[in-house]
């Protein structure tokens, strides 16, 4: 299996009850709740449809949940706007990719930093009012490989580089909680391998990260803990092996990617 | 992207400050004097709009309006209580500014083209309201007798001017700032920008009101310079006018507006041999910047530059 | 008591008629804007165009040139005035919005655009014709009908035909032609229209001259009911765009009952208010509604898609 032997902590940084989201009648999320463990890589699956994205906003805020709860190391998130979330140490990146593409990679980062600046904002009409945090930005920037590119217009990049601006832009924001919607989506395999190692990197730095993901090589070899969500309901919990062993987890999925 | 007084930023500067210290001189009718003086208030007007319209990327079409209340209420106050000139165009200011970000509330509700209408709709009531109360405003008869807290129209220019300046100056150092980081995400994405820990709405208020004490602080100057206060000036028209600046300038840059306030206030006049069709370069250089060069003069000598290097 | 329901009947009537040509104004907004995505800034100056046609016409060149009697005149000016609509929603539609489309633009382009086009043809009137009103006298305007106590002009019983057989003609084409089936498909869903053979570019442009034409002929029936300067499209334009978003965005119906609506709350609050506040009163709703519920009265909410 080749993965890291990792001591998960017992405590829940995420602990979503009982969340209820409809569209117009139609139920996205129904009675979902989950314990996301601090410290671990927690990984969200299930078919097209499941669900997952939903539950997704509903942690980072894009969405209101119409019922349940939702705590955040003990700080109740509902009611709480995106930004707030992102202030207490959430980070996210997103399915469609959202970048600033008239921006260059290095003024992208930067935005990141939007919390840490700590620049009083009558400085900011004087010179010399820029931010300190060049040096940081382009530390990101060479840890998802794009360090030499910093001052190309976003829109520029590639695909599978854009993906990887978009996560050194969120770990800007130094977040407690990582969650990232299908960051493998449209990579080859040589960009997800990549990415992999930069998850178990920043997991390492004591960043607890949450996939939404539909890529297996990802869940089964980099995951601890695996949610399956189907039709907008938890279908089973364990750890991946348990996960791919799990008759349900395969009918739902139709014996598609557990082919192995 | 260091900010600060870099040399090329300081010889600029100061070619700009010989160009503003000639200009009187080399344009000595009093008419060209006027032209000056309304240039330099469109590049006040066009820098405010830029701010909103070019950084925030904020469809605000009612720019005018702040542009006369900024008039409205400094005349007002010195006219009918008595007031001095700079406390007046304080008060103005203020005032601007605060009407300025009660229409931010609108812009965090209204994207795009809502927000556009919106911001016309507000615009048309500022000026129905100008028109109609006439017991404040003396309606479509206007106000006469305006003083200039200056004495002639040189002395107004480098007023306005020196002004511009300055504004340019405060402008172009904040959006070099985190600030201008945090507006130019707002542009570009605000969902991830929320998640980077945005308040999108702070900060709209912030550049609608600042945009618009900016456009109040040159109303203030325009009274004295026309003599008579009519509602007229400042309607759906200026709005488009000042639109045309920053866009054939360039949006979303700094010496974007400043350019295309300058080219815009003078072509008309250089083509005055035209007759009445000269008013319609407006029309003209916006719909051809909008269809062949979006980035504007700005974009199209940026373009130049690369091209013979 | 009957004096007071002959007075709301009466003003009914009135609301009804000026609604009618709110409608024929926004009309064509709302259907720009159901195929497009896109508002026209520069529809207001279509109906500008179509008023300033038709004076020509009725007042020079049929009874001048051709000799016809002032009626008749004025009849043929409305088709001069819809042709000339016509003509320029296709130019604009080939000189702007096409190329716009074909550069994939954003949404603030095509905007900034229809600006620049309002602009031009305003400041291009006012250069042709001057800022000082034209009196454009319509015959009909002269002629009063009487229903028992109601009194109408023969211009408003004009208005109101015209209106409806125009609102009708739409609807037989929307309903009963391949085109305008296509039209409410590249309306619905273009990429799928498309997808399915319908030549969007085609669908599109025939959309925006059938909107200008609609705009033009509006415009020669407001023509002798308001102040005639290059600038009277944009005195409407504010209301055209409120009565599109009570109605919603691209919804027939809702637009017509939002035109009648507005129609008749200004023929109720002219007499109380006049014009000027009128448009202060409409604007503030328009605000309101803005602020409420932006999608309109009738059309449905659309979440964003994450």
């Amino acid at each position: 299996m080749g993965r890291s032997q990792k001591k998960i902590l017992v405590t829940a940084l995420l602990k979503a009850a009982n969340l209820n989201k409809s569209f117009g009648g139609v139920r996205a999320v129904y009675d979902v709740s989950v314990d996301v463990p601090a410290g671990s890589i927690f990984a969200l699956i299930g078919p097209n449809g499941a669900g997952k994205s939903t539950l997704l906003n509903l942690l980072s805020g894009v969405y209101q949940p119409d019922s349940g709860s939702l705590f955040f190391n003990q700080a109740s998130l509902i009611g709480l706007p995106a930004y707030e979330r992102a202030r207490l140490g959430i980070a996210r990146t997103f399915q469609k990719i959202r970048l600033f593409k008239q921006l260059t990679l290095l003024e992208n980062v930067l935005t990141g930093f939007h919390l840490h600046q700590d620049v009083p904002l009558w400085k900011c009409f004087l010179p010399g009012g820029a931010g300190r945090f060049r040096g940081e930005a382009m530390d990101l920037l060479s840890f998802v490989g794009l360090g030499n590119r910093a001052n190309d217009r976003a829109g520029a990049l590639s695909y599978g580089q854009q993906r990887m601006l978009e996560i050194a832009r969120a770990l800007a924001t130094r977040p407690k909680l990582f969650m990232l919607d299908e960051p493998a989506a449209g990579l080859n395999a040589a960009e997800v391998e990549f990415l992999l190692k930069r998850l178990q990197n920043i997991n390492q730095q004591n960043v607890t990260v949450l996939v939404v993901e539909h890529n297996m090589d990802l869940v089964m070899n980099v995951a601890q803990r695996v949610l399956v969500m189907d039709h907008g309901v938890r279908l089973f919990e364990g750890n991946p092996r348990e996960v791919q062993a799990n008759p349900r987890v395969i009918e739902a999925y139709l014996g598609g990617a557990f082919a192995s | 992207m260091s900010g600060g007084l870099t040399r090329k930023k300081g010889t600029v500067f100061l070619i700009a400050l010989i160009f503003i210290a000639a200009a009187p001189w080399l344009l000595s009718t009093s008419y060209w004097r006027g032209i000056l003086v309304l240039c330099a208030m469109n590049v006040l007007l066009a820098l405010s709009l830029n701010l909103v319209l070019g950084y925030t990327g904020q469809l605000n079409l009612g720019q005018s309006a702040f542009f006369g209340i900024g008039a409205y209420v400094s005349t007002i106050l010195i006219k009918t209580y008595g007031w001095n000139f700079w406390l007046a165009a304080l008060a103005a200011v203020a005032a601007a500014g605060l009407v300025g970000v009660a229409l931010a509330a609108f812009a965090v509700r209204l994207r795009g083209h809502y927000l556009a209408i919106a911001s016309l709709g507000f615009a048309v009531i500022t000026y129905q309201v100008l028109v109609n109360w006439e017991s404040v405003t003396q309606g479509v008869r206007g106000m006469y007798g305006i003083l200039s807290p200056v004495p002639n129209a040189v002395a107004l220019f480098y007023l306005v001017a020196g002004i511009g300046l300055v504004v340019y100056f405060l402008l172009d150092n904040l959006v070099r700032s985190p600030v201008g980081d945090t507006l130019r995400a707002i542009r570009e994405d605000e969902v991830s920008a929320a998640a980077l820990g945005v308040n999108a709405a702070v900060w709209k208020a912030f550049a609608f009101g600042l945009g618009a004490a900016i456009a109040g602080l040159a109303g203030c100057f325009y009274p004295g310079f026309v003599g008579t206060l009519v509602p007229d000036a400042f309607g759906i028209v200026e709005s488009f006018t000042m639109m045309a600046m920053v866009i054939v300038g360039g949006m979303g840059t700094m010496i974007g507006p400043v350019i295309g306030a300058v080219v815009l206030t003078f072509l008309p006049e250089l083509l005055r041999g035209f007759g009445e069709l000269r008013l319609m370069i407006y029309g003209v250089a916006l719909t051809l910047v909008v269809l062949f060069m979006p980035g504007g003069i700005v974009q199209a000598w940026v373009g130049l530059k690369k091209r013979f290097s | 008591m009957t004096d007071l329901l002959a007075l709301v009947v009466q003003q009914s009537v009135n609301g009804i008629y000026l609604g009618c040509l709110y409608v024929m104004v926004a009309l064509g907004l709302t259907l720009i804007y159901g195929v497009l995505n896109q508002i026209n800034f520069a529809h207001a100056d279509f109906v500008t165009v179509g008023a300033f046609t038709a004076f020509f016409t009725a007042t020079r060149f049929a009874t001048k040139a051709l000799g016809i009697p002032d009626t008749g005149a004025y009849l043929l000016s409305l088709f001069s005035a819809l042709g000339a609509g016509a003509l320029l929603g296709w130019l604009v539609s080939v000189t702007v919005f096409a190329p716009l489309r074909r550069r994939g633009a954003d949404e603030l382009r095509p905007l900034i655009a229809t600006i620049g086009v309002s602009v031009l043809l305003e400041n291009g009137q006012l250069a042709l014709f001057g800022p000082i009103p034209y009196q454009f006298d319509s015959p009909l305007a002269r002629e009063t009908i009487r229903l028992g106590p109601i009194f109408f002009s023969g211009q408003s019983a004009l208005v109101v035909a015209v209106s409806l057989a125009a609102i009708a003609a739409l609807y037989a084409f929307m309903r009963f032609t391949f085109m305008g089936k296509a039209l409410r498909a590249v309306a619905q869903d273009r990429e799928t229209a498309g997808l399915m053979g319908i030549n969007e570019n085609l669908v599109i442009a025939l959309t925006i001259v059938i909107a200008s034409a609609l705009a033009g002929v509006a415009g020669a029936m407001l023509g002798p009911v308001v102040v005639l300067t290059p600038f009277t499209g944009a005195s409407l334009i504010v209301k055209a765009f409120a009565i599109v978003i009570i109605g919603g965005f691209g919804n027939m119906e809702g637009t017509i009952i939002a035109g009648l609506l507005v129609g008749i709350i200004e023929a109720f609050t002219v007499q109380y208010l006049g014009s000027g506040l009128i448009d202060l009163v409409v604007f503030a709703m328009l605000l309101g509604m803005l602020v409420v519920r932006p999608t309109g009265l009738i059309a449905e909410r659309k979440e964003e898609n994450v």
